[in-house]
């Protein structure tokens, strides 16, 4: 069957492996390569030895985390952000894909999605300065609009309970632009014989969305949730970090991981400890995604990632 | 069934690539790591054995700073290459690390093992960590005396002991008398405008703090500085160490001793009395809105908020707040300012010689010249004036021996703008404009200035840093609400703050502490 060999197979295919080469060297430097640091995470760091000449120290570095008290708080805190996240972004911009698809007007469509995209270049801690100047209590926008209908000021920055759904909408504002092109893009590859075939057989605007655009979404959405469900336990840090910040009233329903981690060693700069947490969320991301992948499997085999 | 074959064949191939690359990485990485350490000690040694200073070779002498680049460093440091080539046939280049993010970019200088020679340090600038880390040159006596005879002469010796870590020299410290102590800046208009009593006390401050808030719509009567992860209310160095004459070893976390206490046995300050009596004090200002509700969030510089009138006082040392006085006075921004020290009768400290200096970093190549470089900076009259101070004439105008004026373009070569302080001396001028009463306060301080055995010492925390790492996110997220009186039960906030504390492993910091505090002062005796 393979008469030529791997050889053979590599001349055979060298145009495709020519065009895969960028993509693989891409990962190689930057993913594969920096990943022989994990070695860190088991280390005592210092400057005389360097990352691989420093002596060994067992799990030493795992103590931290682990002996925190904190270790489940964050962990929970930040895979519930992100499930949040992962839901209600994608519905969201499946939901204004499908509107933009439908609206028929070019004009309104590229004015809407442009408008839609900004906020995703604003930088977080842009939106950091502009959420404090929105719910700050004494001169805040909201507070001031609160006090001129005569309603009682709220102290958004000391009240824990706001901050998920502050959270949640401000991702969502942020990402939606970005999601709804992916999903625009898909809808629009869509086979228009297949709506045409829907128009004449009488169905409807809601019968076209549900029977034919929806399902025809499905491998883009598995792919892109799937891609999301990998990085589950890695916090968004430029995100809590400034819309949060120090504020330590917060922490029990804001702290993720991230956070917790850069706020307890910016001080003693033990790289040994950050790497360890790293490797931590390495290893609970690696078998999310492996579960959520054989999960999919079992549905559909065609549809998993690998 | 064929496709699949090939699919398996293609991934076997880049696996066993991707395994190839990744050994081999592995492996040149190792062997840099072993050669530089060999390298280092070649160097060490090299520079210690060599015989007279020999400066036949021209050499670079690279020097990493703290602070903004001056707009016209080329001006001055073109002028200083001059001398210092004349001098000791080397060429200066600085790199500044902006203060936006210095503290993440000072420690990735070292990791990558950057090419410099001199670096700045301090006890607040990584000292401890680097040298215990391994990224400072242990300075010899042998070294110092030879390369850098003057500051080896001119340097009391208690400023050098201050500067060991374990018993090892990495710093030469500046030449400076400094004390520690906070002050606050008040807004001197409105506390004759409300005719209250001059600031002098925690009292005399709350009336002040209590007045504004309530009359003066749209100021803050205190204000804390933009949140930086510093783990306690801005003026418990006042309240708290200077009140009670108390020293806290670190302040990343809440052990203390007494300053006049001869066995420096140490303690929790949170579960003190005085720290109870403190909250009270604390709380009765934030139910009367003497700051913001949102301070712990602030985003805003104090000073900036002080000179726009939307703030009233904030904490500082004397030497910033005598500088906000000049610039107001400078900028004529219309409002009067005063500086109250709030605790004018108790023990002052003096800062340790770390408070500012140089190092040189573990790989220089440069080690011989680099050692006189800095004894030219710290001794040598027109290289430290220059340095300093910019250009005569134009940064500034020399008033006498030891005064200066800002001269015309004086904001483009600042000396309190980078951390030109690490080679403070004796030869350092003051700016003639500098507001008498701060020069009078300090001086009085220095007449109480008070030492101690332990003012010395220094924490090595290496055996106990996830105690110290959990120890600081507890007081950032009980100890800070608390104070700031965000929290309604002082009680049980004071309380589950201590329970927290043992839990994140404060007993056994503190015995650790305790030990090695207790060899320290065995070792004096």
């Amino acid at each position: 069957m393979n008469r030529n060999g791997l050889l053979g197979e590599i001349r055979k295919n060298r145009a495709l492996l020519l065009m895969l080469a960028p993509a693989v060297l891409f990962f190689l430097v930057f993913a594969y390569v920096p990943m022989a640091g994990i070695v860190l995470a088991f280390k005592q760091y210092n400057h005389t030895g360097g990352v691989f000449g420093s002596p060994w120290n067992g799990l030493d570095n795992f103590r931290f985390f682990f002996e925190s008290g904190n270790a489940w708080l964050v962990t929970r805190n930040t895979a519930l952000y992100n499930i949040a996240f992962i839901i209600v972004n994608n519905v969201l911009q499946i939901t204004v894909a499908i509107l933009l698809f439908e609206v028929a007007g070019k004009w309104f469509r590229k004015i809407a999605q442009s408008v839609m995209f900004l906020p995703y270049f604003i930088s977080w801690v842009v939106v950091g300065a502009i959420a404090y100047n929105l719910f700050n209590y004494d001169v805040g926008t909201i507070n001031s609009i609160l006090t001129t209908f005569g309603m009682e000021p709220i102290d958004i920055y000391n009240t824990p309970s706001y901050w998920p759904v502050i959270l949640v909408i401000v991702s969502a504002w942020k990402t939606l632009g970005y999601g709804t092109v992916m999903y625009l893009a898909a809808i629009t590859s869509i086979d228009t014989e297949m709506y045409e075939a829907a128009e004449i057989d009488g169905a409807n605007i809601f019968q076209r969305i549900f029977k034919v655009t929806i399902p025809n979404l499905y491998p883009t959405i598995i792919i892109l949730v799937l891609l999301a469900i990998g990085n589950i336990f890695r916090g968004d840090f430029g995100m809590f970090y400034n819309m949060v910040g120090n504020n330590g009233l917060l922490f029990s329903n804001t702290d993720v991981i991230d956070t917790f981690v850069f706020r307890s060693l910016t001080t003693s700069n033990e790289i040994g400890l950050s790497a360890a947490v790293g490797f931590y969320q390495s290893i609970l991301g690696f078998a999310t995604i492996m579960l959520a992948n054989y999960a999919v499997r079992r549905y559909d085999k065609d549809r998993a990632l690998f | 069934m064929q496709t699949k074959k090939r699919s398996a064949i293609l991934l076997l191939t880049i696996i066993m690539m991707l395994s190839i690359v990744l050994t081999a990485c592995g492996g040149n990485n190792n062997t840099a790591g072993t050669n530089n350490q060999a390298a280092n000690n070649g160097a060490a040694n090299g520079a210690a054995n060599a015989g007279a200073s020999d400066t036949s070779e021209e050499a670079t002498i690279k020097m990493l700073l703290v602070g903004g680049k001056p707009a016209d460093y080329d001006q001055v440091f073109g002028e200083l290459n001059k001398l210092v080539k004349e001098k000791i046939n080397a060429t200066v280049e600085a790199e500044f690390l902006d203060w936006a993010d210095w503290s993440q970019k000072y420690p990735l200088k070292f990791a990558a093992n950057e090419d410099f020679d001199i670096v700045y340090t301090a006890n607040w600038a990584f000292y401890n960590d680097q040298s215990l880390k391994g990224g400072f040159l242990e300075l010899t006596e042998d070294l110092l005396s030879k390369y850098a005879p003057q500051t080896w002469a001119n340097m009391p010796k208690v400023a050098w002991d201050q500067a060991k870590v374990g018993g090892k020299l990495f710093m030469v410290p500046n030449n400076n008398v400094e004390i520690t102590d906070k002050v606050v800046l008040i807004r001197e208009d409105l506390r004759k405008k409300y005719n209250l009593e001059p600031v002098t006390s925690p009292e005399t401050y709350a009336a002040y703090v209590k007045a504004i808030a309530a009359n003066e719509k749209g100021i803050n009567a205190f204000q804390a500085k933009a949140a930086d992860g510093w783990k306690w209310h801005e003026l418990d160095q006042i309240m708290l160490e200077q009140q009670n004459e108390w020293n806290l070893v670190d302040y990343n976390f809440p052990l203390a001793y007494k300053m006049d206490d001869a066995t420096g046995k140490v303690f929790n300050v949170y579960d003190t009395p005085e720290f109870k009596q403190l909250l009270a004090y604390y709380k009765d200002l934030a139910d009367n809105n003497g700051w913001s509700r949102n301070v712990v969030s602030n985003k805003n510089d104090v000073w900036q908020d002080i000179k726009a009138g939307k703030a009233a006082s904030y904490a500082q040392n004397i030497g910033t707040v005598a500088a906000n006085i000049m610039e107001a006075t400078r900028e004529n921004v219309g409002i009067e300012l005063a500086i109250a020290d709030l605790t004018p009768d108790k023990k002052k400290i003096s800062a340790i010689s770390t408070q500012n200096g140089l190092a040189i970093h573990a790989t220089s190549k440069n080690v011989e010249r680099s050692l006189m470089l800095i004894d030219l900076l710290q001794n040598d009259k027109q290289i430290h004036d220059l340095s300093m101070y910019g250009i005569a004439g134009t940064h500034y105008e020399a008033v006498g021996e030891d005064k200066y004026n800002a001269g015309p373009s004086a904001a483009n070569y600042s000396p309190s703008g980078f951390s030109a302080w690490g080679w403070n001396s004796a030869l350092n001028r003051q700016d003639a404009a500098y507001p008498k009463v701060a020069d009078d306060m300090f001086n009085t301080w220095t007449s109480k200035v008070y030492h101690f055995p332990l003012e010395t010492f220094v924490f090595d925390d290496s055996k106990v840093k996830n105690e110290v790492a959990n120890i600081g996110n507890v007081m950032l997220r009980y100890a800070i609400p608390l104070e700031y009186g965000l929290i309604k039960d002082l009680d049980k906030g004071q309380a589950d703050l201590i329970a927290q504390l043992k839990s994140a492993g404060i007993d056994k910091v503190q015995t650790e502490l305790q030990a090695q505090i207790d060899a320290f002062l065995a070792a004096q005796k």
